[in-house]
């Protein structure tokens, strides 16, 4: 049995000091030439040798982690790094993520989901021992390519008001976090008050306990409901709402621009509609319950996403995300955003988050909707 | 990336001119955002066509017109110090606009703060980082605590603020006159008053108690130093 883990030992050799390095090299052949046998140490003593030839290691250990890929330790990787790559949705969802603005320092993306990230980064400071600092490298991406991003390893997790807890919502291969946001749920938004009407006629012929599933099937029958793509508005229509016709929209503002076909109904996360029915559309309006309480289609949990294997990474959002429930901040992180009367962009300036621009798409367009398939 | 530019020692005359053309660079590259402000914040448009290069080209434009210097042929007559400099602001004002194309061209989103006052702000820094020369925005009540002004831009300031309207910048050589300032003074238009005119204290657009200004106020200054050599 070997002494030391392959992964670490040579985690070891390229973070450490030479001298170091080079017993740890030592000792590390001498295992594998214990457990592999001779002829499978051969390309790695290759490489080494060269290694010593030559002035600087860096491309030999690629070399190397070309052959046999490293089993990296993620937050030993994120330290080492000195980065945390993390995936956001350049489709706004006001009030988590604003359109990014320019600012005397830059572009800038904000947000509650911003803050978030902003929390993470400290923390993961923190672990790393807090000499250098881990700095959040925002890659703001469309949201169906957040998914892709994430399988193909360029980002170490996305945060971008995401159901964690939504049938359907979660890919293969992706782990959700507990929840940083659960507060309201899937709401809906309305311009023509007959829409309002209709549902809460239905509430009022309910006897007993309301069903609101049932006032909503009978309420929004026959009307057009638009949904953004692969959000939980989307996995909800189409797996609830049998007798509408649903238009999938790239994003919340091309389904408020769509004019052909008129939309009646918008779904989408109850906070958001709240924030945007009051600051930036205030053409419509949120879709509440007889009592003029909101109307809550579904529960929906906000959850970061990281990538299924990155165990580690995982307990430390979890770990994190207990503890700023515990602390009351998320709570504060909530009532700064969704309560305070602010703006967007002086928050952006003082402390928003700066994106890598090259790998934004060339001109975001909002998009467009089309019609579902038949279903 | 430019290489950091350094001279020896450029007459007094030459250093004050560079500064003076310095400055009036840097307010057309304002006066050109703003004459494109509501193409920028139009929400319907997608990609809007203000490139770096339409801004360049509209900056050599308004040079000329103001100056009769044409930028991309710079006159044998211009000082030595003005020849390198000016290239280098313009290239610094171009990669301003170029980082901030993906905001602009943002379809559905109106306003976007890239304004005179950003643009400025980002371009000064970026040309400060690769010369001996600085210059900053600054102003007596500053929305950004960067562009706050020292002593010296504080007291030329206030002197500023109670005299008439003038194009003229003030130009000292300070530090055993080792050192040149020179202020050119801002003055708010009409447009700027959308934000930064009445009523005063409430908030503008982009979260800011508005001042309460009148056209014609003294906004601030573009604030240059120069070294007579180099340190």
């Amino acid at each position: 049995m070997a002494l030391y883990n392959r992964s670490s030992i040579l985690n070891s050799m390229i973070a450490g000091e030479p001298i170091i390095r080079v017993q740890l090299m030592i000792r590390w052949l001498r295992n594998r030439l214990k457990d592999d046998g001779s002829e499978r140490i051969v390309p790695f003593l290759i490489a080494i040798a060269l290694g010593f030839s030559m002035q600087g290691c860096g491309l030999v250990f690629d070399a190397v982690e070309l052959v046999h890929p490293l089993q990296r330790d993620e937050l030993s990787a994120i330290c080492s790094r000195g980065q945390l790559r993390v995936g956001i949705s350049v489709e706004p969802f006001r009030p988590f993520v604003f359109p990014a603005v320019y600012t005397d320092e830059g572009v800038r993306v904000t947000g509650l989901d911003v803050e978030l990230i902003r929390e993470v980064g400290d923390a993961l400071t923190a672990y790393c021992g807090g000499q250098n600092p881990i700095v959040p490298t925002l890659q703001l991406t469309r949201f169906r390519d957040l998914f892709i991003e994430m399988n193909e390893g360029h980002l170490d997790l996305f945060v971008s008001s995401i159901g964690g807890n939504i049938p359907g919502a979660r890919p293969v291969g992706l782990w959700y976090s507990i929840p940083y946001f659960h507060h309201g749920g899937l709401g809906a938004m309305i311009q023509q008050p007959e829409v309002a009407e209709r549902v809460r006629a239905q509430f009022q012929q309910q006897t007993g306990s309301p069903d609101t599933l049932a006032a909503i099937q009978a309420g929004f029958s026959g009307l057009t409901v638009a949904a953004q793509k692969g959000r939980t508005s989307h996995l909800y229509a189409e797996a609830n709402l049998k007798n509408i016709r649903l238009l999938i929209c790239d994003s919340l503002p091309a389904a408020v621009e769509t004019k052909d076909p008129s939309i009646d109904v918008i779904l989408t996360n109850y906070s958001i509609l709240d924030y945007v029915t009051k600051h930036v559309w205030p053409d419509w309006r949120l879709l509440t319950r007889n009592d003029g309480k909101p109307l809550i289609l579904t529960q929906e949990h906000f959850s970061i996403v990281t990538a299924e294997e990155k165990r580690r990474l995982q307990w430390f959002l979890n770990n994190l995300l207990y503890r700023l429930e515990e602390s009351g901040r998320l709570e504060q992180m909530r009532r700064r955003w969704l309560e305070e009367t602010y703006a967007p962009t002086r928050r952006a300036t003082t402390e928003g988050l700066p994106f890598e621009v090259s790998k934004v798409p060339e001109h975001y367009d909002q998009g467009q909707c089309r019609l579902a398939a038949e279903r | 990336m430019c290489p950091s530019i350094g001279w020896a020692q450029a007459p007094r005359e030459e250093i004050e001119k560079t500064a003076q053309h310095l400055a009036t660079l840097l307010n057309v590259g304002r006066f050109v955002v703003d004459r494109n402000q509501t193409l920028i914040n139009d929400p319907r448009i997608g990609d809007k066509g203000f490139t770096p290069e339409v801004f360049e080209h509209q900056v050599v434009d308004e040079f000329v017109h103001q100056t009769t210097i044409d930028l991309k042929h710079l006159p044998s007559h211009l000082p030595t110090l003005a020849k390198e400099l000016l290239p280098v602001l313009l290239q610094s004002s171009k990669e301003v606009v170029g980082d901030a194309q993906f905001v602009i061209n943002q379809r559905g989103i109106g306003f976007k703060n890239f304004v005179p006052a950003t643009f400025a702000s980002q371009a000064a820094r970026k040309f400060s980082n690769r010369s001996y020369v600085k210059i900053k925005q600054t102003t007596l009540k500053p929305r950004n605590l960067k562009n706050t002004p020292d002593a010296y831009e504080e007291s030329v300031l206030k002197r500023l603020a109670t005299q008439p309207v003038s194009d003229t910048s003030i130009i000292e050589w300070v530090d055993n006159k080792t050192t040149l300032r020179a202020l050119t003074p801002i003055y708010y238009s009409k447009d700027c008053l959308v934000c930064h005119g009445n009523p005063k204290g409430i908030l503008d657009i982009s979260g800011y108690p508005r001042e309460g200004a009148q056209e014609g106020d003294l906004a601030g200054a573009i604030s240059i130093q120069i070294p007579a050599k180099t340190p």
